[in-house]
């Protein structure tokens, strides 16, 4: 007797539709899963034994195969196991044969009989082309955001069971989702002074421009860049579900479930492995932190404490948005689109930034400039050097403007973007930037002056032009660049540490 | 030499053994054996000193290396507790030592070597309390009679304190005066290349504290080959020598013995420059430090050279008088006398803000109480135009009539 389920598993971010196949047959009682199972999803066999056992079921003494079709692909974890399950009840006429159809299943059994959660709903149910779909309870939330099926959110397997028999309805709907209560980002009022590294912070949120922090300790950075994530417009419905998706399919979900509405905002500690950082695993392919940092904030506190192996596997991200991860079995891509802030020590006394003002020997020093290899330190457009604040900054002094303020201004100048037809200005092509950003004439002149001294490199002249489009569109200039904006772009890429002056 | 016929045997007894039969006594192997000795680990001028007190030269290169190096009743004292230790220390090294190489690198470099008390030793030296043993020279012999200034100072140094130590080692050279220094990062490296950019001025000296052949540091490869080929190097150490710790002090000791002043440019409160500045005050060299701004860690040793009496250097004219030399001097160059516009009206705020020492944009930002992009233009313009220069996203002011003092 054959049944036939319809299921999912998960690669990456992406859900994958399986259809689970159950054969009982003549033969020497024995249970057997083909089809590229992982080991967890292998040893389905014995929870689903005790379970069905726990739940006064029957585990029929024949011969049971079951088949994960398409059965080139790899499957992972333990979500197969009630669609499995539910497949063998039907097989072995424990279930009337039409009463899984048009139903798919996804959850995990404990020996006992109850159905646990797993990750990456939001990514397996969009896989599922059923018009029914059965999910544990505490992810029914999940589920619910693709918002095409019909879902049973339920418990244990007796219960699941006594409803595809018609013995009892289902459990009721599912509360609806809940976004959690967005927690009030630190706003950037409480920073006194750093005038420069909040107009910096400005430029980043309006234009997408990746930012470094140099100073010494205690002058602020870390505090400055978690205010990053108030100035950020909100996220679409398209991006909030990507964002959603990831972070459903890293198992790293709120609590109370439900979509995420605003940024995120990941900083790992720099004893992250390459592997945390940019995803991947030697099982299962997990999302890094820099996919879950799509469409918010990855932010790299003591940038130069990170071992360099591990930032080098930042540039393809940083320069495609996607991450690659090739494994022998599989190969995934997955998002990785996010705004990088970053904040170092000058150096190991941390007090590289005043010419002369460093105790460290030059060798220290030398090292500590090579730490961030070259060209992911080109991938920062923003370079800003944050000092201490004055005494008088911190001690009163003027107020300071609060997120909402600054957030509208950025909130703008990505509309004016809009309106050019790009997403922001730190991906606009440099092919389009004598179209979309033409210099005025003393524009032109700075640049040529810069270039011809030496001050710009002409890898920092596209990046310098972006980051002038941003201040002009802040500034709602209309019309050719002018010199004032490609300054503001100039003082703001800044080479950290003096030491190619060192002579 | 009966000791070295009861070891014979072990390669490094022969070895001296051809060395001191192909040519026993001749002052060219002298010259190389002491060479050799001051190259070897742990071998300070003191211990080279006292070991040359109690042998000759092929002598103690024979009790160096049979590991007899400090059993002389006189060394014992000289070298202390640790005596046995640092005879085999240097029997070690010298068994490495091939002295026909030695004196073979020598030669190929065109590196001469001068013995303490034989012809064509410097002078200077050779009047020193604390004299080298040997010299390595390269280079042009500088005439004996020019006026000599050290300028040293801290290799962590500043945009200003660079421009300075250029300034004055350039127009020392213009005027007649040899400029000596040590080659090192920051103001070192800086009053050597300004003392080469004057046009023919006089040569300048370095004494470095490597082999001539070991450029260290190694970025100043090029500005070494200049001093070698335009003026003087030497060096206490054989060619191959490779930078210790302890020979930087010892190397600061010879920029004092040569100098007639010494200037310190820029040093921090602890730094290596200070060396030389007690080396000076031990031989009644006189000293000049250049006052810096009182909030500059680069400058807070000068500053305190300063408070313990040593002389201002606020110019040229503070070094002339510390030579005796202030009506005599033969090529004064003139001052530029370079005018520029003054700065626009709007811009003269943001300049006001930008102070001598170095000021960090935030700074100016909060003096003017601007917007980011007024200021960030102003600046631009002010540093277009000479004003105010960049360094490293710290902004200071330019001195009137171009770099230097």
């Amino acid at each position: 007797m054959n049944a036939t389920v319809p299921s999912a598993t998960i690669l990456g971010v992406e859900g994958l539709p399986v259809r689970v196949e159950v054969h009982v047959g003549v033969g020497l009682p024995g249970f057997m899963i083909v089809g590229q199972p992982d080991s967890t999803c292998r040893e389905a066999r014995d929870r689903v034994r005790a379970a069905l056992q726990s739940s006064d079921l029957v585990w029929p003494p024949r011969r049971v195969t079951v088949n994960l079709a398409p059965s080139g692909t790899p499957k992972m974890g333990a979500g197969l196991d009630l669609p499995i399950a539910i497949a063998l009840l039907v097989a072995s006429e424990q279930l009337p044969p039409a009463a899984a159809d048009g139903i798919a299943f996804v959850g995990e059994l404990g020996l006992d009989g109850t159905i646990r959660s797993l990750p990456g709903l939001v990514s397996l149910a969009d896989a599922i082309t059923a018009p029914t779909l059965v999910v544990p309870a505490p992810c029914a939330s999940e589920a619910q955001l693709v918002g095409r099926h019909r879902v049973h959110a339920v418990t244990t397997l007796a219960e699941v069971v006594s409803a595809l028999r018609g013995l009892a309805p289902w459990p009721g709907p599912p509360p609806p989702a809940v976004a959690p209560a967005p927690q009030p980002a630190p706003d950037l009022c409480e920073v006194r002074g750093q005038h420069l590294a909040r107009f910096a912070l400005e430029v980043a949120a309006a234009g997408a421009h990746h930012l470094l922090f140099t100073g010494p300790p205690g002058a602020g950075k870390t505090m400055l860049a978690r205010r990053l994530v108030g100035l950020l417009p909100p996220l679409t419905p398209a991006q909030a579900l990507e964002v959603t998706r990831i972070h459903s399919a890293a198992g790293m979900m709120p609590a109370r479930g439900g979509i995420m509405a605003s940024p995120p905002f990941r900083s790992p500690h720099h004893s992250a492995s390459a592997v945390a950082l940019v995803g991947g695993g030697s099982a299962t392919v997990r999302p890094g932190e820099v996919s879950m940092a799509t469409n918010g904030i990855l932010f790299l506190d003591e940038i130069s404490e990170f071992p360099t192996t591990v930032l080098d596997h930042l540039r393809q991200p940083l320069e495609e948005g996607v991450i690659r991860i090739c494994r022998a079995q599989t190969n995934v891509e997955l998002p990785a689109r996010f705004l990088l802030v970053a904040a170092m020590n000058p150096c190991r006394c941390g007090y590289g930034g005043a010419p002369g003002g460093c105790t460290c020997p030059p060798s220290e020093r030398a090292r500590a400039a090579r730490r961030l290899s070259g060209p992911l330190l080109d991938r920062f457009d923003l370079r800003i050097q944050v000092g201490r604040p004055e005494v008088t900054d911190l001690l009163g002094g003027r107020p300071c403007e609060p997120s909402a303020a600054v957030a509208t201004r950025v909130l703008a100048a990505r509309q004016r973007a809009a309106d050019r037809g790009v997403t922001t200005n730190a991906r606009l092509p440099s092919e389009m930037l004598d179209v979309l950003a033409p210099l005025s004439a003393p524009a032109r002149r700075l640049l040529e002056h810069r270039l011809r001294t030496g001050s710009l490199s002409a890898r920092g002249l596209h990046r310098v032009r972006r980051v002038a489009l941003t201040v002009a569109d802040l500034a709602g200039h209309d019309g050719p660049l002018g010199d004032e904006h490609l300054c503001a772009a100039i003082e703001m890429r800044i080479e950290p540490m003096g030491l190619a002056a060192a002579s | 030499m009966t000791g070295l016929v009861g070891t014979a045997g072990t390669a490094g007894t022969l070895q001296v053994a051809t060395a001191t039969t192909a040519a026993p006594g001749s002052p060219a192997t002298d010259e190389v054996v002491v060479a050799a000795l001051s190259g070897l680990a742990a071998m300070g001028p003191a211990r080279l000193c006292a070991l040359l007190g109690a042998y000759s030269p092929t002598q103690a290169w024979a009790e160096v290396l049979a590991g007899r190096g400090a059993s002389h009743p006189s060394l014992v004292c000289a070298l202390g507790r640790n005596a046995s230790e640092l005879a085999r220390t240097w029997a070690r090294a010298a068994a490495a030592v091939d002295l026909e190489e030695v004196a073979q690198r020598h030669s190929a470099a065109g590196v001469r070597l001068r013995l303490l008390g034989r012809p064509g030793f410097p002078q200077r030296l050779a009047a020193d309390p604390d004299p080298p043993q040997v010299l390595c020279l390269a280079g042009t012999d500088a005439a004996g009679s020019v006026p000599t200034v050290a300028i040293v100072g801290t290799r962590a140094c500043t945009a200003d304190g660079r421009e300075t130590a250029f300034g004055l080692g350039r127009d020392l050279a213009a005027i007649g005066v040899a400029v000596v220094s040590g080659l090192a990062r920051g103001i070192d490296g800086a009053a050597h290349a300004g003392a080469l950019q004057a046009d023919g001025g006089t040569p300048p000296i370095a004494v470095v504290a490597t082999g001539l052949d070991v450029v260290y540091p190694r970025g100043h490869a090029r500005l070494w080959a200049a001093v070698r080929e335009r003026g003087l190097i030497m060096s206490e150490a054989p060619l191959g020598t490779r930078p210790e710790r302890w020979r930087f002090p010892a190397r600061n000791r010879l920029i004092a013995g040569l100098a007639d002043v010494v200037v310190v440019v820029e040093s921090h409160v602890t730094g290596g420059s200070l060396h030389t500045v007690d080396a000076a005050l031990e031989r009644a060299v006189p000293v000049l430090a250049v006052p810096g701004p009182v909030r500059s860690p680069a400058s807070a040793g000068t500053n305190a050279l300063l408070a313990e009496r040593a002389i201002p250097c606020c110019g040229l004219d503070d070094i002339l008088v510390a030579l005796g030399l202030e009506g005599a001097v033969l090529r004064r160059p003139r001052p530029s006398g370079r005018r520029r516009p003054a700065p626009a009206e709007a811009d003269g705020v943001v300049y006001e803000a930008v102070g001598w020492s170095p000021t960090s944009t935030e700074t100016v930002l909060a003096r003017t109480g601007l917007s980011p992009v007024t200021a960030a233009a102003a600046l631009g313009r002010l540093c277009a135009d000479g004003w105010i220069r960049a360094e490293g996203g710290w902004w200071s002011r330019t001195p009137e009539g171009g770099p230097g003092l």
